[in-house]
């Protein structure tokens, strides 16, 4: 058998010569740029003290291949996540989340706070994928890539965050006005960018960071027209990287911008992507052979890793992402007769029922389907997460009355029998059937998901009792899954979850606004103490909080009230944050710029790679170190 | 030749009715999957935008229309969530000739080595040739495919120390995958002729053949071979055109960019364009490859006729 297979081994290889044969000699490809020899121009620091790789050229393999580099239409994380090293913004953050000046050196706003005024940087050159100069960055481009975003027939994904803040942009959007000089995106001259709001917007800044405002060359665009994006040569490049080499399903390049403004800042000069579906499976082989720079290891592996002293000595967390995960409790059932929707309406409506099912769930050993090792690590009792939005210095999760609920903890068996006890009495006077059906879906294609659904069936039958709750998962295919499930309120109970648009806690109301398809709260019939309708109390406070706009301790305040008040109330669970696993990588991860929100926190810039990579002590040694150095930091920039 | 333009015409009916139901098929998909995970950020006018600009909001009498009157001009569209705005023909034009051309060497591989070990093994039927290649054939068809490209991938470039993936430049790392198509296909080519083979030397004219004297190896080569041949040619041409469709495992496995599970993955994207262009491309070969069978049997056996009048069939 031995024998026979490597006599074919032969015979493949003599053949595949002879096809090698067959194959035109050009697939050199002459259009590939000249890559700039960056070999000898080693950023100085790179040697100290060998913390850092002689190298700095990072390799890795993904799995999912971008659709477009168009970043004025697209959403998805990878893409943006690409065309923040390729273009800058007007700011950026640095790596402890404090704002900085970038294509925009200063700004000012009207003491009305509705018009913006950015000067720009000059001699801030576009280049093509070659790296040949076409023209400079100025304030035109910011207007070009407006009017881009605003034209309907260009199918933009970001145009409505553009247009929820900038005068009259709606409407030109809509065709309401024709006129493009009446929205509120002007250039004074070739260096000075004025914005114009709706309304006094305090996360303003912030929303500078998104695709929707990045600049676009005006002439270049037109000249493109729907081809803009599609290619590595229909884009021009400002950033810290220009994408030389681009072939979907194949790999892509990116190399140093030698031009870019910051470049002192930008220490890997080469960045390396080979796509490969299967790409979770075999990134491990290729990391132990050295082939790249990084791997996610997959649940299913890790302990093959942590058995490994010598893997293991690589193994760190992976950092946590901003998408917060919650179980919804759906007051709006629209599910099958046989699952009973109009008892589980009576039982919803009942504030002891909902908190017996909150009490009831485990979410640790829930997580556990998903982090084995550390479960703790992504649970979080809020809707916003920790870290992600502050003010005057205080972290949005410590605000009262947050800050307790932070500190709590729901699961309790002893509080959830006793909420039982008290909702059993209070539905039978209200004529609900006892066992309360209730319907669980989930995603097949979500492996952990699957398992999660089981255990915390699990975890409500045992602890309530079958003949108080009966839980029915409905496993649901992915293809068109939140229309059959979440948004047709096609269930009782679901974990759900929701991205941040801006960074301002407001960002995780939205789903709760009257009219959305999370877990309909405004046809609750529950009552606060003082009798008023629970959703109108809460939908009072978020408004006052949104009309908030000058003393943003007192906004911030006024929305962890608001978040508090869904929480204590029990309308929806909250769960944990995206991100969590586990990598092993040559990145230092907290060298990059942070952001909560936008695009900054996706580049390169400032990165270093590691001679060798961390393990989990000096993990959290660094992320200590980064944690104070963040609160100091913010401070600094709080008093300025 | 009348034959011929019969089954033509049909072929053509066919080839409407399935990309007819297949267009309308994706007309009813929810329009969620236009905007994958981007649907709960817009807001109405943006998705009605979107829409409109595909041209779904129209009656599907109108897109249908539309859609035939494009493809008769030869124009198959942009893709929508694929590669937005980029033109089908560009998408699948360097996926195709790739899979093409890995599948026709796996093809002549297999074809090669499964023949070679196939007439072998009918040669010594029974003895240890024979009983070796059938424990490679069942071996071949029994084992998950997956299992063994993915051994194969990970020892062979260890022990053999060439590339894991896939590149354009390095034909070193097309030996694994063209290796990978070629084992199952080889199994098949020896099974089947084998079987064939042995079919043939049990009949009258071997013998026959035989007690006139002739030496072993001109029955072989000059009757079995040929006659067990006929009914593998009606195949070959399918075969060959279908390569173009490309292997799922094996593409994703060493990264090759192929048209590998590009169907699969334009449905669940719900790329109305690149999968109407893909079910129509691989129905024509489909039906081209059949009728291209028929004939070149026709052409290799001349007791087989096409039309019904010869009736020796």
């Amino acid at each position: 058998m031995k024998r026979l297979l490597s006599l074919l081994l032969v015979l493949v290889m003599v053949l595949s010569a002879c096809t090698g044969g067959t194959t035109p000699p050009t697939s050199e490809t002459p259009g590939t740029p000249e890559t700039p020899d960056t070999s000898e121009e080693k950023p100085e620091d790179v040697e100290e003290g060998g913390k850092y790789a002689a190298e700095q050229v990072y390799k890795t393999v993904y799995a999912e291949e971008i659709q477009t580099i168009n970043y004025l239409t697209t959403t998805t994380n990878v893409e943006f996540a690409l065309a923040a090293n390729l273009v800058d913004t007007l700011v950026d953050y640095d790596m402890y989340g404090v704002l900085q000046p970038a294509l925009a050196e200063s700004w000012e706003s009207s003491e009305d706070g509705l018009t913006w005024t950015f000067h720009l940087r000059k001699g801030v050159k576009w280049l093509d994928f070659e790296g040949t100069e076409v023209a400079e960055t100025t304030a035109h481009d910011f207007v070009d890539a407006a009017k881009y975003l605003l034209t309907p027939e260009n199918e933009s994904a970001t145009a409505n965050l553009f247009y929820s803040v900038i005068k009259n942009a709606e409407e030109y959007f809509n065709g309401d006005i024709t006129d493009f000089s009446q929205v509120g995106v002007k250039a004074e001259d070739d260096y000075t960018l004025v914005y114009t709001l709706i309304k006094p917007t305090p996360y303003f800044e912030s929303m500078l960071t998104y695709v929707c405002f990045f600049p676009a060359y005006g002439p270049f665009l037109e000249e493109m027209g729907d081809q803009f994006g599609t290619t590595n040569s229909a884009l021009l490049y400002n950033g810290g990287y220009i994408l030389s080499e681009f072939e979907p399903q194949m790999h892509r390049i990116l190399i140093k911008n030698p031009k870019y403004w910051d470049a002192d800042n930008i220490h890997i000069t080469e960045l390396n992507y080979k796509y490969n579906k299967e790409a979770t499976s075999l990134a491990g082989e290729m990391y132990k052979r050295g082939e790249i720079s990084d791997v996610e290891i997959p649940a299913a592996s890790i302990d093959e890793w942590m058995n490994n002293p010598e893997l293991k000595n690589q193994v760190r967390p992976s950092i946590l992402g901003t998408y917060t995960y919650f179980y919804a409790i759906n007051f709006d059932p629209k599910f099958d007769a046989q699952y009973e929707p109009e008892n589980w309406k009576i039982a919803v409506n009942n504030p002891n029922f909902r908190k017996s099912l909150v009490s009831a769930i485990n979410r640790v050993a829930a997580m556990q389907t998903q982090e084995p090792y550390d479960p703790e690590y992504r649970i979080i009792n809020t809707i916003t997460p920790p870290n992600y939005a502050s003010q005057g210095g205080v972290d949005y999760t410590q605000m009262e009355p947050l800050k307790a609920i932070t500190e709590g903890e729901f699961f309790s068996k002893e509080k959830a029998l006793e909420y039982k006890d008290k909702a059993v009495e209070e539905l039978t006077a209200a004529g609900a059937k006892f066992p309360v059906k209730i319907l669980m879906p989930y995603n097949t294609n979500i492996t952990s998901w699957a398992n999660e659904a089981q255990v915390v069936k699990q975890q409500l039958e045992t602890t309530l009792g079958t003949d108080y709750v009966e839980v029915t998962l409905l496993p649901h295919a992915p293809t068109g899954f939140l229309d059959g499930t979440r948004r047709a309120g096609n269930y009782s109970m679901m974990q759900v979850n929701w991205g941040p648009d801006y960074a301002d806690p407001q960002t995780y109301t939205d789903p709760f606004e009257r009219g959305f398809n999370y877990n309909f709260p405004e046809y609750t019939t529950d009552v606060t103490e003082d009798g008023q309708n629970i959703f109108e109390a809460y939908e009072a406070l978020v408004n006052e909080a949104k009309a908030e706009v000058k003393d943003l301790v007192r906004r911030y305040e006024l929305f962890a009230q608001a978040e508090a008040m869904l929480i204590e109330n029990s309308f929806i669970m909250p769960y944990c944050v995206s991100g969590g696993g586990y990598m092993a990588s040559k990145v230092h991860p907290f060298e990059a710029p942070y952001s909560s929100f936008g695009i900054s926190a996706e580049r390169w810039k400032g990165q270093k790679l590691l001679a060798k990579p961390m393990n989990m002590e000096e993990f959290e040694i660094a992320q200590k170190e980064w944690q104070a150095a963040r609160e100091e930091a913010l401070k600094e920039a709080a008093k300025k | 030749m009348k034959y011929i333009l019969t089954r033509l015409s049909r072929s053509l009916l066919t080839l409407v009715i399935v990309v007819t139901v297949v267009f309308l098929l994706m007309r009813m998909m929810p329009i969620e999957g236009y905007f994958g995970a981007s649907f709960d950020k817009l807001d109405e006018a943006q998705k009605m935008a979107k829409l409109n600009n595909l041209g779904l909001l129209d009656p599907w009498y109108i897109q249908l229309k539309n859609f035939y009157t494009d493809i008769l001009k030869g124009d198959f569209g942009e893709s929508i969530t694929y590669r937005p705005k980029v033109a089908i023909t560009k998408i699948l034009g360097d996926k195709l000739i790739t899979s093409l051309r890995f599948g026709l060497a796996s093809l002549a591989v297999s074809l090669v080595v499964g023949l070679g070990m196939g007439i072998l093994m009918a040669r010594f039927k029974g003895k240890f040739w024979d009983k070796l290649g059938t424990v490679y054939v069942v071996g071949a068809n029994a084992v998950p495919a997956v299992i063994y490209y993915l051994l194969i991938q990970v020892y062979f470039t260890n022990i053999f120390n060439l590339p894991l993936l896939y590149s354009k430049t390095d034909s070193k790392s097309w030996i694994l995958p063209i290796l990978c198509l070629s084992l199952v296909n080889i199994a098949y080519y020896a099974m089947w002729i084998r079987r064939y083979m042995v079919d043939e030397l049990n009949k009258d004219y071997v013998r026959l053949a035989r007690a006139k004297g002739l030496k072993n190896k001109d029955i072989m080569v000059k009757h079995v071979m040929r006659n067990a041949f006929v009914p593998m040619v009606q195949y070959l041409p399918a075969s060959i055109l279908y390569t173009v469709s490309g292997s799922i495992y094996v593409e994703s496995l060493f990264s090759i960019p192929g048209t590998g599970g590009l169907l699969v993955t334009a449905i669940q994207r719900q790329d109305n364009t690149l999968v109407q262009a893909l079910v129509l491309l691989y129905s024509s070969i489909g039906i081209v490859g059949l009728m291209l069978g028929d004939i070149l049997m026709a052409a290799f056996d001349p007791r087989i006729k096409l039309s019904q009048e010869g009736g020796s069939r």
